[in-house]
């Protein structure tokens, strides 16, 4: 890929972004014409203004840093684990973020000292952060020992089933209400975020996307792999253990935030690089950051049925768009890398 | 070009291995190796015996047991590693090279850029530069792999079977490269390979790992007169002196063959690998006829004379 190229990808993908931002902003159970939408954004006035800048705004921000962040952190385990198979998900992060905001929400009611967190709107967050970091340590504790790429996605998985059952466990437990917070908050939403919270999490995403953009020469060096890299003089131990921490802080408060929102970690980095065939972390990072961003508005704009005030969950649209887009892609393709 | 004994590269008490179960397992005895500037060692030995670890040590990516590695030029690998990545093109694989010289945003200066394309001129990479590797034959990978070595700008180049699964024109290629870069450029390059024929064409030096944990160094022709190869490879019916396979002649008939030249060579070859076995002053006599642009071979047999204008139809009437 010539850097040219990748520079006019990036230009279009970002244009893409803006146009769905200002479509995810116009529609909804309102249609706010664009002309009406940026009169409002200026003014501060009018019933479309606290639309806007109460509702849809922080509900496109979000879609733009949690789907920038989710591919980001998709495309750093595929990389790391050099599998294209790999995402968040798979490796049991976004399920051990589950269980920690399962135990806060349904066992919260025995002890009062618990009980005392869950009225702190921060603590879901923490405890979805901290069950993602969790999760993943023993991940990497792990794969320490299994060098072969199947065996560890395989030990992802167990450890997925194993933090689900207890999560069912604690459901069947469970109070109704108690457990309909935590089945509405495994749906996915993005709509509920407000002003406090997105600082907290562009603060948080932005720290983990700085980050990743630093290690582009280790992640790059990562594809040929431990010796090679060293040879190069990159310094693969401490990529590792940076790249564990960040996909851990951003998904974890993505997933803090907006739930356990599938598909979208493991399904843009491939769309990105089946439209923009490159290994090369310069251009595919900020391409996935894009990309995830744009996925993640147009399932919003999707959920969001026009005219209308009902909300489909998001993660029925995210893989309902996205699955077939990707089979669609990879029979086109013929094959899938990383 | 003057003989230049520099050391590129030297070993003292060296042991290489790896730990298993808090156990060191040792591969070698305590290697004390030299690699000089200019020259080019094939590393031989069989399967298992070590050689990628030792290449590995010597490269600094694995840490010695005992003992120490000092290294007085910057050195590149080119390994058996599958590499991930394989929407990465030829020039991407190549500018890897540069990395120990780039910042953390890669920018790429224009002494960079020129090693680059220098990289992928000498192995003659230029017209598929922009090819994704998963395009590429196992042989143009592995040029690839060698010039994204080159790119590195390194005196020392350190090849862990380059040759594996190549044919053999790939094969020659690279040796021929690999002999080349060491003679033009003055790289020290250490190859480990298991091309037998190869390795004695082409290298200076050879190493020899041998079943007691030894490293035999010498120069080829050495190696082979005193008998260490046969030592190590056991060879089963190769005679390394002669080059050839041992043939036993399993048939009756001697046959004397008249003639000269690569028509003689080949026709020898034909008749051992048959089972003749090749006498001065056998009854049966096999002459070889060079008219002008065509080879006829004339057989005496119980004296009567055939002629023929195969080997194919001359190895047949033998037979009957």
């Amino acid at each position: 890929m010539k850097q040219n190229s990748a520079r006019i990808a990036l230009l279009i993908l970002t244009a893409g972004l803006v146009i769905l931002f200002l479509l995810n902003i116009s529609l909804g159970s309102v249609s706010i014409p664009l002309k009406e939408v940026i009169k409002a954004l200026f003014t501060h006035t009018g019933t479309n203004a606290d639309i806007l800048w109460q509702f849809r705004l922080p509900k496109a921000i979000t879609c733009v840093l949690a789907g920038s962040a989710l591919a980001t952190g998709g495309l750093l385990m595929q990389t790391l684990f050099r599998n294209p198979m790999a995402g968040p998900d798979v490796l049991g992060l976004t399920s051990g973020s589950s269980l920690f905001v399962a135990v806060l929400l349904m066992a919260g009611r025995y002890g009062s000292s618990v009980g005392n967190l869950i009225q702190n709107p921060w603590s879901i967050a923490i405890a979805a952060s901290f069950g993602g970091a969790m999760v993943f340590v023993i991940i990497i504790a792990i794969a320490r020992y299994v060098r072969d790429n199947t065996s560890l996605l395989i030990v992802g998985l167990m450890i997925s089933a194993a933090t689900s059952s207890i999560v069912s466990v604690l459901q069947f437990t469970s109070q109704a209400d108690d457990l309909q917070t935590f089945m509405i908050w495994m749906l996915g939403s993005v709509g509920s975020t407000n002003w406090s919270e997105l600082a907290v999490l562009s603060l948080i995403i932005s720290t983990g996307i700085a980050i990743s953009i630093s290690l582009i020469k280790s992640l790059n060096g990562i594809l040929l792999g431990e010796s090679y890299a060293l040879n190069l003089a990159i310094n693969i131990k401490r990529a590792r253990i940076l790249i564990v921490i960040t996909t851990g802080m951003m998904v974890g408060v993505v997933t803090a935030f907006c739930g356990p929102i599938a598909f979208v970690g493991l399904a843009v980095p491939h769309l990105v690089r089946l439209l923009l065939p490159t290994s090369n972390h310069k251009t595919l990072l900020p391409a996935v950051m894009l990309g995830g961003a744009m996925l993640l508005l147009l399932c919003d704009v999707l959920a969001q049925l026009p005219g209308r005030t009902q909300v489909l969950p998001l993660n029925a649209i995210t893989s309902l768009i996205g699955a077939p887009v990707v089979i669609w892609m990879v029979i086109k393709a013929k094959r899938i890398s990383v | 070009m003057s003989e230049s004994t520099t050391i590129a590269l030297q070993t003292t008490k060296l042991e290489v291995g790896y730990k298993k179960n808090n156990q060191n397992h040792v591969l070698f005895e305590p290697l004390s190796l030299t690699l000089t500037q200019g020259e080019l060692v094939c590393f031989m030995g069989s399967n298992g015996i070590g050689k990628t670890t030792l290449i590995k040590t010597l490269a600094g990516i694995q840490a010695p047991i005992t003992g120490a590695v000092t290294r007085h030029y910057s050195t590149a690998i080119v390994l058996t590693d599958k590499i991930s990545g394989s929407l990465m093109t030829v020039r991407d694989l190549v500018t890897y090279g540069r990395y120990p010289h780039l910042n953390w945003w890669l920018t790429l200066n224009d002494e960079d850029h020129q090693l680059i394309e220098n990289a992928i001129r000498k192995v003659h990479l230029e017209s598929i530069a922009d090819k994704q590797l998963s395009q590429l034959s196992d042989g143009q990978l592995q040029m690839a792999m060698i010039a994204k070595a080159l790119a590195q700008d390194a005196n020392i180049l350190l090849l862990d079977e380059p040759t594996a699964h190549l044919d053999l024109n790939n094969r020659v290629e690279i040796m021929n490269l690999l002999r080349l870069l060491a003679r033009e450029t003055n790289k020290t390059i250490l190859v480990a390979t298991h091309e037998l024929d190869l390795a004695l064409q082409t290298a200076d030096k050879i190493w020899l790992a041998t079943q007691d944990k030894k490293i035999v160094t010498g120069i080829p022709e050495d190696l082979v007169l005193d008998g260490t190869f046969d030592i190590v490879f056991q060879l089963k019916g190769f005679d390394l002196k002669t080059g050839k396979i041992s043939h036993t002649p399993y048939r009756k008939t001697l046959v004397q063959l008249d003639g000269s030249g690569p028509e003689y060579l080949w026709t020898k070859n034909a008749l051992e690998r048959n089972g003749y076995e090749l006498e001065a002053d056998a009854t049966t006599i096999v002459r070889i006829l060079t008219l002008s642009d065509k080879i006829n071979w004339e057989l005496t047999h119980n004296n009567i004379n055939t002629q023929f204008n195969s080997l194919a139809e001359l190895l047949r009437a033998l037979g009957n």
